[in-house]
């Protein structure tokens, strides 16, 4: 259904509708490739970290923003991910066989495929706690998944961490690597929120009710939408640990990188996919900044960006922009299809 | 094999932790009982009240049993300048804005607490002599039946408190319905003004109490808050005697379970007991009210 030829045609027709839109995505996608030959190792790991942002903050957003469903667990799917790829590349450090041993690519792809199938393994369970009680339940199902690989160190490597041998591959390639899967990640990301997929998530976003009244399977969607979500968090905590070459458990299972998920998405706009890829630039660029000037400060910092643009800007920076351009030819923000009393005054 | 004295002292030692759980989890629990908002903050608003009871034991050698006092009436203002300043305009806008906004306020919290305190564990102690007392086999130390008879107090006084006042009723009929309460003449901005502040003040009041009980990092929160809801899960949304209930039964589970599976999974005990209970029965152990929405 989804996948009919006739709207894939209009999916790339939306894509390609908007010129200037398609010409600052190349030119950015190849701006970015330069980044590793042209500039110095700490750079690139700056641009690196922009890059896991993105798709962290669009992979939560399809759960988030576009199906409704607020977990504050999608660190779990990335730190599980991050160790998947990790004992696939260096699988004897765990005491798994060498046999497994993969090259890098197949580990981020394993990565993935383990953090999208947990997500569907869990997913029909956690799905029977809506609202509230799922954003705890998903907390406590990270903190769960924290608490079990911190205690078994001979797979994680416990507090002293995990060495990950990523082979032969430079520190440019897995650059390169990172940007093609953000542009992968990103492209389907598209597709899945301008499809049918799409309609039905944000339907369940705004009346969980009236959409299956409407026939919609919410929990068909939700799963949709988590699965997608969760292997892609997947995906970055596999180029993660390829990257760095260390993990460990409090690191990559910590609450710091939901939090950065969520100020992502926040600052940038929920419920939309370019908005979170502005978020992780503008992000980084401001923890950088906050690095330099407040060091010691930023996550307080944070804190409060993230409380002054839910209560002033919930619509963040790309709600900003399109208001005032009035270019809404991308998607648009599924609490626009809620009108809410004061609307107008929250912008 | 664990020994059946060990075990009953464990049992004993559940009971009376347990007791200072339902302090914690019961703000939680009015709050979204009446308001429909999970405060995601009550956790780090507790690690705030332990740290005003560490610190002024520290400074002036106050027993903590005074200083949660002082913790409960300065979180009871931040309760309410946090309604009348952020909360307000959000509540009732769905959940997503009000949760993250908390969780937003969480992470100042914690960081704050990190900058001004550090990151080493600190602790109070009760600072009145008494000595342990015998239960058969099992020896029970002084400061925890102190707190857990301080804690049964507390939550006896916040019964009463909904029972039999006027603002008590007030706030039992919002809870039920909130327009219905609105067209009775009750105030429900200001009712909820009054819950969110009882809600953190008993935030700051547990935090004081189980200072007494154990040492305190700025990193305490999320632990404390998962705690809080796995009680609150267990009891019933917005229910007083049924979180007292719920804060006994995690305590024991609690104090018990680490003799089986050792003590660096603690927290899952209750992490697991929070999402079981919450997937089996939705509403809680001795709740009534539908929940799961």
């Amino acid at each position: 259904m989804a996948g009919s030829e006739h709207e894939r045609g209009s999916f790339i027709r939306t894509m390609l509708g908007n010129r200037r839109r398609v010409a600052i995505a190349i030119v950015t996608v190849l701006a970015f490739a330069t980044i590793p030959f042209v500039t110095e190792r700490w750079l690139t790991q700056v641009f690196f970290t922009v890059l896991v942002f993105v798709i962290l903050g669009v992979s939560w957003d399809i759960i988030g923003g576009y199906a409704g469903q607020i977990s504050l667990g999608h660190v779990a799917f990335f730190g599980f991910g991050a160790y998947v790829s990790a004992w696939l590349t260096t699988p004897t450090r765990a005491g798994f066989p060498e046999s497994i041993q993969s090259p890098v690519i197949v580990a981020v792809l394993g990565g993935a495929i383990v953090a999208g199938l947990l997500a569907l393994v869990i997913g029909p369970v956690i799905f029977r706690l809506t609202g509230h009680y799922f954003a705890i339940g998903t907390l406590a199902l990270a903190a769960i998944i924290e608490l079990i690989l911190s205690n078994e160190r001979s797979v994680s490597g416990g507090s002293s961490g995990y060495f990950v041998d990523s082979g032969s591959a430079e520190y440019q390639q897995l650059f390169l690597l990172t940007l093609a899967v953000t542009v992968v990640t990103v492209i389907v990301s598209y597709y899945v929120v301008t499809s049918r997929w799409g309609l039905a998530m944000r339907a369940i976003h705004d009346d969980e009710t009236a959409a299956s009244s409407l026939g919609i399977n919410p929990l068909k969607y939700k799963l949709i939408a988590f699965g997608i979500g969760s292997s892609m968090a997947g995906m970055a905590g596999g180029l993660y640990a390829q990257y760095t070459g260390y993990l460990n458990p409090a690191d990559v299972l910590g609450l710091h990188w939901m939090v950065e998920a969520l100020v992502v998405v926040v600052l940038g706009g929920m419920g939309t996919i370019t908005g979170p890829i502005l978020g992780a630039g503008l992000f980084v660029g401001l923890d950088w900044i906050l690095g330099e000037v407040a060091s010691g400060y930023s996550t307080a910092i944070e804190g409060l960006l993230i409380i002054l643009f839910m209560i002033y800007m919930p619509k963040g920076i790309y709600g900003l922009i399109t208001s005032r351009t009035g270019d809404t030819s991308e998607e648009d923000p599924p609490s626009e299809t809620v009108p809410t009393p004061d609307e107008s005054a929250t912008d | 094999m664990v020994s059946p004295e060990l075990a009953f002292e464990s049992l004993l030692n559940g009971l009376l932790i347990g007791g200072t759980y339902a302090v914690a989890a019961l703000g939680l629990s009015l709050v979204f009982g009446i308001m429909d908002v999970v405060n995601l903050a009550h956790g780090h608003m507790l690690m705030v009240g332990a740290y005003v009871g560490i610190l002024l034991f520290a400074a002036t050698g106050i027993t903590p049993l005074l200083g949660m006092l002082l913790a409960a009436a300065l979180l009871f203002g931040f309760g309410v300048f946090l309604q009348r300043v952020l909360l307000e305009r959000v509540v009732d806008k769905g959940m997503e804005q009000p949760i993250i906004v908390l969780f937003g306020l969480a992470l100042v919290l914690e960081s704050g607490g990190r900058i001004v305190l550090g990151s080493e564990p600190q602790r109070a102690s009760l600072g009145i002599p008494g000595s342990s007392i015998p239960v058969g086999p099992a020896v029970l130390s002084f400061p925890r039946v102190v707190t857990f008879v301080v804690s049964v107090a507390l939550i006896v006084a916040v019964w009463a408190f909904l029972k039999y006042t006027t603002t008590g009723l007030a706030i039992r009929a919002t809870a039920q319905n909130t327009d219905a309460a609105q067209y009775m003449g009750i105030d429900t901005g200001r009712i909820y003004i009054i819950t969110l502040g009882l809600g953190t003040a008993l935030a700051g009041a547990a935090g004081a109490l189980l200072s007494i009980l154990f040492p305190f990092t700025p990193y305490a929160g999320w632990s404390y808050l998962l705690k809080a809801f796995a009680v609150v899960v267990l009891g019933g949304v917005g229910s007083v005697i049924g979180t007292l209930v719920g804060g006994l039964l995690l305590g024991v589970s609690e104090n018990v379970g680490v003799l089986f599976i050792g003590g660096g999974y603690r927290d899952l005990i209750s992490f697991s007991i929070f999402l079981l209970v919450l997937l089996v029965r939705p509403q809680g152990l001795f709740g009534s009210s539908g929940g799961g929405e």
